[in-house]
């Protein structure tokens, strides 16, 4: 009796999942008072709270805000991937499934071609064109997959596919009618980084990010119910072509906000969230906000990485998470099979 | 109230690019009947359930609840009347089998709640005891046999407290054991007097036992409609199903045995 009273316990999931989640936080907070610290020129905290004018520099103008939409993009990212795969019931869907990314590379690329040299090299007739871009992007997916029945999933992936595609096309042909130095620019926003930010960008970050957290954490029940089944799910009540608009409108949007400032970061969307399923679980209550603090601290360390390991030369971080999500998506998805 | 069906269908209909699935139909299931539905592959039979759980919108005709017409009911207020069991589910559900049958709760769950309630907990033991599956509680639904899995999503449905349990073929993949087994638990279900059951089923057995009503569908429509020793007789099986039926068991409850040609 005891021992089926062991295995039978109802509440202990739970709170393996609370005490996971207080972890992650801690180690969310580790990470954002101890990365502006580290890097080429490493800065004490003693020095910054003394007022050197050096460290003071680094840490408050360089570092903290990179941190921060580190830590915003990061999460958002991971927020995201949870969303999409629980959506499209597909571990390998992503936030960039429906075309947002390259529909955000083709809003900046055409800024980086046609747009007055001057205002962009504020960068913000970039981010604009490109935030601009994921939402067409979007929208175009979506406005080709409602049907009279809603919208329906495997119309949404092909949609999103043929965009993306096409999109890439767009990119490629501009990139051609360009000259050496913008072809450069744009290759190198495309490849996704967090080099150029003050906290203009935070600001603008951190709402989505939060935004879009609170909207999937709010579905929560609805999308725990997708798990066994769009059938099951409206059975019991739930909206099922209305859930589906409300987290990918809301998703994306947040997605396409942060990737107008970043440039497309990959695979952080895709490892965070299977790592997350397989630690605290499958139900989103404890999933989106693990995915939020896992995800922020994750790129952040990559960007801590990308930062150091060719210093004085800064990676894109794009580029790292690229390299190292590469291999470990695939360890996951062996180790997962056998 | 009293004088009300728990379900009842009214010249329904439901049509899809012009052919029509299911209808004219009228239905009335009472509160506490034990409904079986039969017919051939094809007969409209899982339309009629999704039209009945209020997964489908009519075409044509009504349903009502209660006498309420559904059109004037939300999703959470069917949801907490009427429970389904589809057929067809996803091949990999990442939960244990306590998880899957707590989403059944999902219809008496508020928006603001962050955990389920020990109300919710309590029913999902409930469930799982009638179901006779406490010991499976902690394992991966993924790991289970085909039998304990629809034991689960059975379980799940329970513990959703809705009176009206709606079933799309129950006993259907299972080994003879499991097809049993599934069968004597919805019998129980049934004979609690807590459950009205309706079940789309190939399984004549399965009819013939626990069913105290069966339907004849046949292309979309009520073919004959009466206790299973009229209905399950082999002559309107064999117009129905268009193969040859002979009765075995005897006794009050015949079952019906489909009679295959060129044995030795």
């Amino acid at each position: 009796m005891s021992m089926a009273a062991e295995r039978t316990g109802g509440r202990r999931p739970g709170r393996h999942r609370a005490a996971a989640l207080a972890l992650l936080a801690v180690a969310w907070l580790a990470v954002l008072l101890l990365a502006p610290l580290a890097g080429s020129q490493p800065v004490s905290l003693a020095d910054v709270a003394a007022g050197d004018p050096v460290a003071e520099a680094i840490f408050w103008r360089l570092r903290l805000p990179r941190v921060l939409l580190a830590l915003a993009a990061g999460g958002a990212l991971a927020v995201a991937g949870v969303a999409f795969q629980t959506l499209f019931r597909n571990p390998l869907a992503e936030p960039y499934t429906l075309g947002v990314a390259t529909g955000a590379s083709l809003g900046a690329v055409l800024a980086l071609r046609f747009a007055d040299p001057a205002t962009v090299a504020g960068f913000a007739g970039v981010a604009a064109a490109s935030f601009a871009g994921a939402l067409a992007a979007t929208a175009l997916v979506v406005g080709l997959a409602v049907s009279r029945r809603g919208v329906e999933t495997g119309t949404l992936l092909l949609a999103g596919v043929a965009v993306a595609l096409s999109s890439s096309a767009l990119i490629l042909f501009v990139q051609y009618l360009s000259d050496a130095t913008q072809t450069f620019r744009m290759v190198r926003w495309m490849m996704g980084g967090l080099a150029v930010v003050g906290y203009r960008d935070v600001a603008w970050a951190v709402p989505w990010a939060i935004g879009g957290s609170a909207v999937l954490l709010a579905s929560r029940w609805e999308l725990n119910q997708l798990l066994t089944g769009e059938e099951l799910a409206a059975s019991r009540g739930v909206d099922v072509s209305r859930l589906r608009l409300r987290v990918l409108a809301a998703t994306s949007l947040m997605v396409g906000a942060l990737v107008a400032v970043t440039g497309p970061i990959g695979f952080v969307g895709l490892i965070v969230p299977h790592a997350l399923r397989r630690w605290v679980g499958h139900d989103h209550l404890f999933l989106a906000p693990a995915a939020l603090l896992a995800g922020g601290a994750f790129l952040t360390l990559c960007d801590l990485a990308a930062r150091t390991v060719a210093a004085p030369a800064q990676l894109p971080v794009g580029v790292l998470t690229a390299l190292l999500g590469g291999p470990f998506f695939l360890w996951l998805l062996f180790a997962g099979r056998r | 109230m009293s004088g009300e069906p728990f379900v009842a269908c009214r010249s329904l209909g439901w049509e899809t690019r012009g052919r029509r699935i299911v209808g004219p139909v009228d239905l009335a299931v009472d509160a506490g009947e034990c409904v079986a539905v039969v017919g051939p592959n094809g007969a409209g039979k899982t339309t009629l359930l999704r039209l009945v759980t209020g997964l489908l919108a009519p075409t044509a005709g009504e349903l009502r609840l209660h006498g309420r017409p559904y059109a004037g009911l939300s999703r959470r207020e069917l949801a907490r009347a009427i429970a389904y069991v589809p057929q067809i589910r996803p091949a990999r559900v990442p939960l244990t089998v306590e998880e899957v049958v707590l989403l059944g709760r999902h219809p008496h769950l508020g928006r603001l709640q962050l955990a389920p309630r020990p109300a919710d907990y309590a029913a999902v033991g409930e469930a799982l005891a009638r179901v006779g599956i406490e010991a499976l509680r902690g394992r991966p639904v993924d790991e289970l046999s085909g039998g304990e899995r629809q034991s689960v999503y059975i379980a799940a449905a329970l513990a959703q407290e809705a009176p009206l349990l709606v079933l799309d073929e129950p006993t259907t993949h299972l080994d003879p054991r499991h097809q049993a087994e599934v069968a004597s638990l919805l019998a129980r279900i049934a004979r609690s007097g807590h459950r009205t059951v309706l079940a789309a089923t190939h399984d004549l057995a399965f009819a013939a036992v626990v069913a105290e009503r069966v339907v004849a569908l046949a292309d979309g429509r009520v073919a004959a409609d009466g206790p299973p020793s009229e209905i399950l007789r082999p002559e309107l099986l064999g117009e129905l199903f268009g193969a040859r039926f002979e009765l075995a068991g005897g006794g009050a409850r015949p079952v019906p045995v489909l009679r295959i040609e060129g044995g030795p």
